[in-house]
């Protein structure tokens, strides 16, 4: 057995492929209303095309007096209402014919839902849970005996959707109600208090007694049969599980999260109402019967208008920082603030020297002995000698010790000559003296 | 009395003390809504009374059902009001005070506020009380920006003081504190009268009279608070409102 689950998705999408909408003037309720009462008073089950004309024109007459072309108009209202599923035409025997027009479903929700005065009192509550409670034992009795799913559908998922859903269904629009009633005491205490200040405080008091006395008893029935509405509802949905009967299981746990959310309206409301309720008697008692001529206000309103030529100000603590003292303790030794030592000279290395040092001095005196008598041959020959990184600082080294142990002769302009191939010098010529050549 | 605290030692040793000390201190108003609170002051307020009188101060207990703590001598910093707070603070008094508020509970909106200041003083006067610096009121449109801006931060401060409750960017709920913007009034006694008891008392201080405080600024301590303020640093007091 399983049940068919709606998709949501599906059915907003039909809605919204539909067009649907709801669009109603007070004239438009107001008429519905008066065929609805008209029904009732006759006995009616429809209504003639004359007589939803006179009953249009009578609504007119109150709603809109000075309307003209009514009854164009209550054409236009009836096909309207008609498109938005409202009112129906019918004929006896089902098919379209004209004049006769009957309220819809939807129609009669809508007009209850206005003159209904479903509020939620102690009796109507212990009725309906007592109602509840009841046809839940029922319905526990046939899961426990139902054998196939012709029966678990028939005595069980039908009853707790129908009999059982329309009850709960039928608590939770009168919870509306009296939240709607809520609504009204505030006004109420508001209106009161604005039409005769200290007398109305008696007034106020009786009606937020009254609205709190009846949440408390609400929320005591509330709190009491709702245990048991869930306890039963376990019971069946737990035999519906052992069967494997999905539909029942799943039509229990919908009227359980009902439930659930009765009681938690209960208990939200009563807090909520608590709330007002303190605001509402802390005003009576420190505003309300302090300054019985309320001459309080008046005055408060000159000072305002009159600070800004006689300012003052209230004075307030401002300690945005308060020391905090520390506890109290012995004094003792405090060891002193020290860290691990640890040695931070690096170890030595013993690295070995690079010597690149040559005897420039013994090479240049070779050179010269060659017989070079130009500074760029003497440094060709002792570059070729040393390596290519020394060849740069020793070029100069090397015109030094030349300089010392020879005479240049000079030369207006003194050539350029290429050395190495990273080298190039200004040459001279030079004289070496003979005794140093000898030695 | 209560007998729940023998002694300041069992005042100070509650869980509870900490938060209302610090509170107090900072000038918020502790009033019945504040629950556990209340009711802590409530039971140890002889024990109270004589620690904060040690320091200068009073442990002020009003009829109207709350408790603040106000610096008579220099232990304790104190300040005044600024002009904004006084005249926001004075309007929501009187909301408080209509019945109309009754009706939604004391909840009021900022929208009904500034409309009710705007019927009492005059807009451009209105601004220039709240910035007395600034010469030129001529654009109405910079006059509506002060308005609403000060009058934004004067509800805050005011909140933080537990003359109100802030419950969003909307809506404030007045908090019986409030009455005592209503004190020079309170009693049958001409005004000035009332105000030279009050004045004397230290509970209020004649803006006039003090030039320093004339220019609506409140001294070199308020301006220091503007400067904790614009740094968006008011974490301790939303604290303090929460443990409440």
């Amino acid at each position: 057995m399983t049940l068919s689950p709606r998709d949501p998705h599906r059915l907003l999408a039909g809605l919204q492929r539909e067009g649907v909408r709801l669009d109603l003037s007070t004239l438009d309720v107001c008429f519905l209303v008066a065929l609805h009462l008209r029904a009732d008073q006759d006995g009616l089950a429809s209504f003639d095309e004359e007589l939803v004309f006179d009953v249009f024109e009578q609504v007119c007459d109150l709603v809109e007096p000075g309307l003209e072309n009514s009854r164009r108009r209550a054409t236009h209202t009836i096909q309207r209402l008609r498109g938005q599923r409202m009112l129906a035409r019918v004929d006896a025997t089902g098919i379209v014919s004209a004049g006769e027009y009957a309220l819809t479903n939807l129609a009669t929700v809508i007009i209850k839902t206005f003159l209904d005065d479903e509020q939620l009192t102690r009796e109507s509550l212990a009725l309906l849970t007592g109602a509840v409670i009841s046809s839940l034992g029922q319905i526990h009795t046939a899961a426990q005996r139902a054998s196939d799913n012709a029966v678990w559908r028939s005595e069980v998922v039908s009853p707790l959707r129908i009999t059982v859903g329309d009850l709960v269904g039928g608590i939770e629009r009168r919870q509306r109600g009296l939240d709607g009633q809520q609504e009204e005491v505030q006004r109420q205490v508001g209106e009161l208090l604005q039409a005769d200040w200290f007398g109305a405080v008696e007034q106020c008091q009786g009606l937020l007694e009254l609205m709190a006395g009846t949440l408390q008893e609400l929320n005591e029935v509330l709190l009491r049969d709702s245990s048991h509405i869930q306890a039963l509802l376990q019971e069946i949905q737990r035999a519906a599980a052992t069967v494997g009967a999905t539909e029942a299981e799943e039509a229990a746990q919908r009227v359980g999260e009902q439930v659930d959310r009765m009681a938690a309206w209960g208990a939200s409301r009563q807090q909520a109402w608590s709330g007002y309720y303190q605001y509402v008697h802390r005003f009576l008692r420190d505003v309300v019967r302090l300054d019985p001529d309320r001459a309080l206000s008046q005055r408060l309103l000159d000072q305002i208008r009159n600070w800004p030529s006689r300012p003052f100000a209230m004075i307030v603590a401002a300690e945005d920082r308060i020391w905090l003292l520390r506890s109290v303790s012995a004094r003792g030794e405090r060891p002193p603030v020290s860290r691990l030592r640890e040695d931070r000279e690096t170890e030595l290395i013993a690295v070995a020297g690079e010597n690149h040092e040559v005897d420039l001095e013994q090479l240049v005196q070779e050179a010269l002995q060659e017989g070079h008598v130009e500074l760029a041959a003497v440094t060709r020959s002792v570059l070729s000698r040393i390596p290519a990184a020394e060849h740069y600082r020793s070029t100069g080294l090397i015109a030094a010790i030349v300089a010392k142990s020879s005479t240049p002769r000079s030369e207006l302009e003194r050539p350029w000559i290429v050395v190495t191939n990273a080298v190039e010098i200004e040459d001279w010529a030079i004289e070496v003296a003979l005794g140093r050549r000898a030695r | 009395m209560s007998n729940r605290f023998a002694s300041l030692q069992e005042v100070i040793q509650d869980a509870m003390f900490p938060g209302v000390d610090v509170a107090l201190r900072r000038g918020r108003h502790i009033d019945r809504e504040d629950g556990d609170w209340y009711a802590f002051i409530t039971d140890a307020q002889e024990h109270l009374e004589q620690l904060y009188r040690r320091y200068g101060c009073e442990l002020v207990m009003q009829s109207d059902g709350y408790f603040y703590l106000l610096p008579t001598g220099d232990s304790l910093s104190r300040r005044h009001l600024n002009a904004g707070e006084m005249l926001v603070g004075q309007t929501f008094a009187l909301q408080y005070l209509d019945p109309s508020t009754v009706q939604s509970g004391g909840m009021v909106t900022r929208e009904h506020l500034l409309t009710r200041l705007a019927g009492l003083v005059d807009e451009r006067e209105l601004a220039k009380a709240l910035e007395p610096r600034r010469k030129r009121f001529d654009d109405e449109r910079i006059v509506h920006d002060i308005i609403r801006r000060r009058v934004a931060e004067a509800i805050r401060r005011l909140a933080s003081l537990g003359f109100v409750e802030v419950l969003d960017e909307d809506h404030v709920r007045l908090r019986s504190p409030l009455l005592r913007f209503a004190d020079p009034i309170r009693g049958l006694s001409d005004i000035s009268v009332a105000m030279e008891r009050l004045i004397a008392k230290g509970e209020i201080v004649d803006l006039d009279a003090n030039d320093d405080s004339a220019n609506g600024d409140g001294g070199e301590r308020e301006e220091d608070l503007d400067k904790e303020n614009e740094n968006g640093d008011d974490e301790s007091v939303d604290d303090e409102e929460s443990e409440a």
